[in-house]
C-alpha cells in the first residue's frame, strides 16, 4: 500500500468481545494502521444490567477484563503500533460502541463476529452488529470468524 | 434520579423521551418487541422489550433501585398490577398510574397507588368547566387521593338557591369555602345567600359526594334510580 494513496482509515475503533477472535482483528487492523500511521482505539465493553447503576463498580476490577485490554496491546506492539486501550460500562454494547466511535470521530469501527448457530441451525448474528450496521456513522468492517471444523 | 416507565404507546414514549431531555435515567418497558425497537431507534437503548407485569422482568429492568414507577399502559388492570408489584414486591418510593375507565379510581388509591392520573376524568372536568351539568365537578385530588376539591354549579331547582350558606346541612369533614359569583371568587361565608348561576367550590373526602349532590344540585339521580 502506497502512503500517496488516501488512507484506508486515518482513525479506527476496534471492538473487544474478549473472544479467541479479538487476537486477529487487532493484528488485522494494526497491521493495516503501521504503515499510514493510523490511530488506534479498542474497546471492550461490559454491559451493566439495568437492576445495577450505570457507574456500579463492575468491570474496573476484573483480571478477565485486565487481560483482554492487555492482549490487544500486546498484539498492536508485536505490530509495532499505538494502541489505546478503552474499557466502558454501557447499557447495550452496540450502542455504546457507535457513541465511541462517533465520539473519536473514527473513520472505521471493526468488529468481530463468531460463527455460531443458533438452536434449529441458523446462522446467529446477534443484536449488536446489525445495531451497528444500521447507526455507525463511519465504515464498519465485519470479521467473522472460519466456520469451525467440528461444526456439523 | 431513576424512572422506570412501563408502557410505550404515545404516552410512554413521549413521557421517557421528556424525561431523558431533562436529565433523568430513563428505562421503558414495552412488550410488544416491534413497538419496543422502535422507540429504541428512536430514543435510545433505553427499552426492554418485555411485559411489566411479570415481576422477574420488573426487576431485570431495575425496579428495586427505581426512585418512580410510571405505570402508562392502556389496560387499568396492568397498570394496578405493575405498581402494586412496585410498592410491595420492590418497595419504590412512588408509583403513578394511569387510569383509563375513572370507575377505577377509588380502586387504585384503596390498592396504595401513590397517584392516579386520569385523563378521561380531565378531558370530563374540562368539558363541564364549560357546559353547566347537574352534576359535581372534580377539580382536583389532595393528599393521596382521600380529598377532593369539588365544584357545585347553582342551577334552577337546587335546594341550595335562596338559603345560606350556613343553613346547610354539610357531612362530616367537608366544608364549603368559597364561591364564584359573577367570575369573582370570594371566600364563603356562612351569611351569604346562594344565588342561582354561583359556582360553590368544596372540600371533602370523597365519599361525602352524595350528601354534596342532594345539599348543592338536588337529590342524586342514581341514588332515587336506586331506591335509597
Amino acid at each position: 500500500m502506497s502512503e500517496s494513496h488516501t488512507p484506508v482509515f486515518r482513525r479506527a475503533v476496534v471492538a473487544l468481545a474478549g473472544e479467541p477472535g479479538d487476537e486477529r482483528i487487532v493484528r488485522l487492523v494494526s497491521e493495516l494502521a503501521r504503515p499510514i500511521h493510523g490511530e488506534l482505539a479498542a474497546v471492550h465493553v461490559v454491559e451493566v444490567g439495568w437492576s445495577l447503576p450505570l457507574d456500579a463498580d463492575i468491570a474496573g476490577r476484573s483480571e478477565e477484563v485486565q487481560r483482554i485490554l492487555d492482549n490487544a496491546e500486546s498484539v498492536a506492539e508485536e505490530s509495532k503500533v499505538r494502541l489505546e486501550s478503552v474499557l466502558l460500562q454501557a447499557r447495550d454494547v452496540g450502542a455504546a460502541l457507535v457513541d465511541e466511535a462517533t465520539e473519536r470521530q473514527a473513520d472505521l469501527l471493526v468488529l468481530g463476529l463468531p460463527y455460531r448457530k443458533r438452536f434449529g441451525g441458523d446462522f446467529a448474528i446477534g443484536r449488536t452488529i446489525p445495531y451497528v450496521l444500521k447507526n455507525a456513522p463511519c465504515a464498519v468492517w465485519v470479521v467473522r470468524e472460519p466456520i469451525p471444523e467440528d461444526q456439523p | 434520579m431513576f424512572v422506570l416507565v412501563v408502557g410505550g404507546g404515545k404516552v410512554g414514549y413521549y413521557l421517557s423521551k421528556e424525561l431523558i431531555e431533562n436529565g433523568y435515567e430513563v428505562v421503558l418497558m414495552e412488550k410488544d418487541r416491534s413497538r419496543a425497537d422502535q422507540i429504541a431507534d428512536e430514543i435510545g437503548s433505553i427499552v426492554i422489550a418485555h411485559d411489566g407485569c411479570e415481576g422477574k422482568y420488573l426487576g431485570e429492568a431495575g425496579c428495586a433501585r427505581a426512585d418512580i414507577v410510571a405505570a402508562v399502559t392502556g389496560d387499568d388492570e396492568d397498570n394496578l398490577v405493575i405498581c402494586q408489584m412496585a410498592k410491595h414486591h420492590f418497595d419504590v418510593r412512588r408509583t403513578i398510574a394511569r387510569v383509563n375507565n375513572p370507575k377505577n379510581e377509588d380502586l387504585f388509591r384503596h390498592l396504595g397507588v401513590d397517584e392516579i392520573i386520569s385523563p378521561t376524568r380531565m378531558i370530563l372536568g374540562s368539558i363541564e368547566q364549560d357546559i353547566p351539568v347537574h352534576e359535581l365537578l372534580h377539580l382536583a385530588a389532595l393528599g393521596e387521593g382521600e380529598l377532593e376539591i369539588i365544584e357545585a354549579h347553582l342551577q334552577d331547582g337546587s335546594p341550595a338557591v335562596g338559603r345560606t350558606a350556613g343553613d346547610l346541612s354539610m357531612p362530616e369533614g367537608c366544608s364549603l369555602f368559597a364561591i364564584v359569583r359573577d367570575g369573582v371568587a370570594t371566600p364563603l361565608r356562612p351569611d351569604i345567600t346562594l344565588r342561582v348561576g354561583d359556582k360553590v367550590i368544596a372540600i371533602g373526602p370523597s365519599d361525602c359526594e352524595a350528601r354534596l349532590h342532594e345539599q348543592l344540585i338536588g337529590e342524586d339521580p342514581e341514588a332515587v334510580a336506586q331506591g335509597r
